[in-house]
């Protein structure tokens, strides 16, 4: 199995692959995902989950919908991003979600303005009073550099100290939640500036990812950086030996999922208007499924910030549309898993007739 | 240090004991001092205890049960006249309270119910609210003030659960529902099905958007804490909705619910009274030390926090 699902990682030109890039599978499932709801939507909801049908508004899509269906994934839809390429590279980061809880505590405190949007005073800020107002940079510099360091961290420990990734991110998830904790000893950050409150006003957190996501395209698309992260997911000894600096590189791509699990957790702060410690709980396995979905391959090699963007919608069409359609949160867990699994098993199958007309 | 100090103060205690009868010494066993909630009960109760003339002496279990246990068997070593407990974990209080009934000390658990609650005897008490009262408390304010705004001909809402698993969650809906199903509150009903927002802000927040998507009219939304309340608040501020229009109920009084509801964003909110239950706490121990009887259940209310009284609320828990 494993030598079924290893790819060429990009190093050599596949004629097969690209007549028909792997993506075209994730978009097929999201069409025919999105079909079903319209379908059954007006079957048992009487109503249409894409078009408009109310006649006070003059648009022929329900934009309201369209838009939260993206906004409700892009927050996690960042670390996705970052997930994407450790598990590209062969490796696993189980921390991410407690980065974007540390991460969001460091950026949150310097934050903090003198007034709230009712024009209360703050009178007990995290700080103290001298750390109020600051320009908003401060708290995004902070909180990119502490989600940068825990990535650092990560990438050092599993390059120089040839521990497992998934050992060694499943104790940085352990360390950062006990940072978030730590910062304020649980208590939530509030008094969050007008400014700060701005990155995750509206759509902007779409345009964040939208914007995050065309530069891990270009960066794993076109540069040695992306062509070396594919060749060592494919087959790390072979990448060293033809000279790739594996362990630079590792730290590398670990800083970068740190970086982006910290942007995610300023922009989830802004739009929650408050840091809170138990920010992105379980935020790493909602990416990490973001990443298989999308075609992403747990054994290294294969994998695309296309797809992963279209199974980061996938998720955003099936939250909205078990919404749409009135039924429990509970069933939605379920598909959750179900669509995860079956993405997998599609994919293998996929892998197994390419292998064969091989 | 800590220790040493513990010793003195115990020392001095009971030296202060034999000479004034009437001073009595109470054990408090915490389960965690660095807990705002349980901080404030505890100085609720030491505060209480010094303004009767008698004395508190605190331990912190650091949240480690087999360190609690020790704690109140020094409690019991030192002869203290009666100990209350804020204990680490519910189910295992059991070996606590024997021990106590063995030694003769009246035993009060506060906030946290040991769990079976029959293994209290006669000398023996649970102090805390009753989580029945928060969400009735909370849905029949709504229900109120969606009557007074006119709208008793029928009003359409949704429901906002917490984690599923959690006990408080369960019993918060369905006291919420029990309410809408009132002669008086039955014009309240749910445009969907409640759905969770796992206690969380965002995942309100979200949740909220993908409602307004639908473009049904509602008048009120019930959450089953003020985070989730506070994320419908952000939602619908953010879609430009006119928060006049929607009731909005949360529970636990934080301090945003309080900034929010004092701003005219948020209508109702529930306090969990933790010096009271300090109080109450005290107070128990006092009678079962003097005799008298004390129910096995003592429930201080949860309070009611709405526009018109907000302003007492603010930085209370």
């Amino acid at each position: 199995m494993a030598g079924l699902a290893h790819g060429l990682g990009g190093l050599k030109y596949d004629p097969k692959k690209r007549h028909r890039p792997p993506e075209l599978n994730v978009f097929v499932a999201l069409v025919i995902i999105v079909l079903l709801f319209e379908v059954l939507g007006r079957l048992f909801v009487g109503d249409s989950f894409l078009f408009n049908t109310r006649e006070s508004i003059d648009t022929l899509f329900n934009e309201a919908r369209l838009r939260i269906i993206i906004l409700q994934v892009a927050i996690i839809g960042i670390i996705a991003l970052g997930v994407t390429q450790v598990i590209i590279s062969g490796g696993i980061d189980l921390s991410s979600g407690s980065i974007v809880g540390a991460a969001a505590m460091v950026g949150t405190m310097f934050a903090q303005s003198s007034m709230n949007e009712y024009g209360m005073e703050n009178t007990d800020p995290v700080l103290g009073m001298a750390f109020l107002d600051l320009p908003i940079i401060i708290a995004i510099v902070a909180a990119l550099a502490a989600g940068l360091l825990a990535g650092v961290i990560n990438g050092l420990l599993i390059a120089y100290g040839k521990i497992p990734p998934f050992i060694v991110t499943l104790g940085m998830m352990l360390f950062a939640r006990g940072v978030a904790n730590w910062t304020t000893k649980g208590k939530p950050i509030s008094y969050l500036q007008e400014d700060y409150a701005a990155i995750g006003a509206g759509m902007t957190p779409v345009f964040i990812f939208l914007g995050a996501a065309v530069v891990m395209h270009l960066l794993l698309k076109y540069t040695r950086y992306g062509k070396h992260t594919y060749a060592i997911g494919s087959n790390e000894q072979a990448a060293r030996m033809s000279g790739i600096d594996v362990d630079r590189l590792k730290i590398l791509i670990y800083a970068i999922a740190g970086f982006l699990s910290a942007l995610a957790a300023i922009v989830l702060s802004a739009k929650a208007l408050t840091g809170q410690s138990g920010m992105g709980v379980m935020y790493e396995l909602d990416a990490i499924a973001m990443a298989v979905i999308g075609g992403t391959s747990l054994a290294g090699g294969r994998g695309s910030v296309l797809g992963t963007c279209l199974g980061a919608l996938i998720f955003g069409v099936i939250i909205s549309g078990f919404t749409f359609m009135r039924l429990d949160a509970f069933y939605q867990e379920m598909a959750k898993g179900s669509i995860i699994v079956a993405a997998v098993l599609l994919d293998q199958w996929r892998a197994r007739q390419q292998a064969a007309r091989n | 240090m800590k220790k040493t100090l513990l010793a003195a103060s115990l020392a001095s205690a009971l030296f202060a004991q034999a000479h004034a009868a009437e001073t009595l010494t109470f054990g408090y066993a915490a389960y965690l001092f660095d807990d705002k909630f349980s901080t404030i009960l505890r100085n609720g109760a030491e505060a209480y205890a010094e303004s009767l003339g008698h004395e508190m002496i605190q331990v912190d279990a650091n949240n480690d049960q087999g360190r609690q246990i020790d704690q109140v068997k020094n409690f019991i070593a030192n002869g203290v006249d009666a100990v209350i407990i804020q204990s680490v974990d519910s189910s295992a209080a059991q070996p606590m309270t024997k021990a106590l009934a063995d030694a003769g000390i009246p035993a009060i658990y506060v906030n946290r119910k040991p769990i079976p609650i029959q293994q209290l005897g006669s000398m023996a008490a649970y102090v805390a609210s009753n989580e029945i009262e928060s969400g009735t408390l909370q849905t029949f304010a709504m229900c109120n003030q969606l009557r007074a705004e006119g709208k008793a001909g029928g009003a359409r809402g949704y429901l906002l659960m917490g984690q599923l698993t959690s006990e408080a969650a369960i019993q918060r809906t369905a006291d919420a529902e029990q309410v809408m199903g009132l002669d008086m509150c039955n014009f309240m009903t749910l445009v969907a099905p409640k759905t969770t927002g796992q206690w969380q802000r965002t995942k309100a927040q979200d949740i909220m958007t993908n409602w307004l998507s639908t473009g049904e009219p509602f008048d009120f939304v019930i959450a089953n804490n003020d985070e989730m309340a506070m994320g419908v608040v952000q939602a619908l501020k953010s879609a430009g909705i006119d928060m006049d229009t929607v009731v909005i109920g949360g529970v636990d009084a934080t301090d945003d619910a309080i900034a929010a509801m004092k701003g005219g964003d948020l209508d109702v909110t529930v306090f969990q009274n933790a010096a009271a239950q300090g109080e109450g706490a005290i107070n128990a121990a006092i009678k079962l030390l003097n005799g008298e009887k004390v129910d096995r259940e003592v429930y201080v209310p949860f309070e009611l926090v709405v526009p018109s009284n907000v302003d007492q609320y603010a930085n209370r828990n």
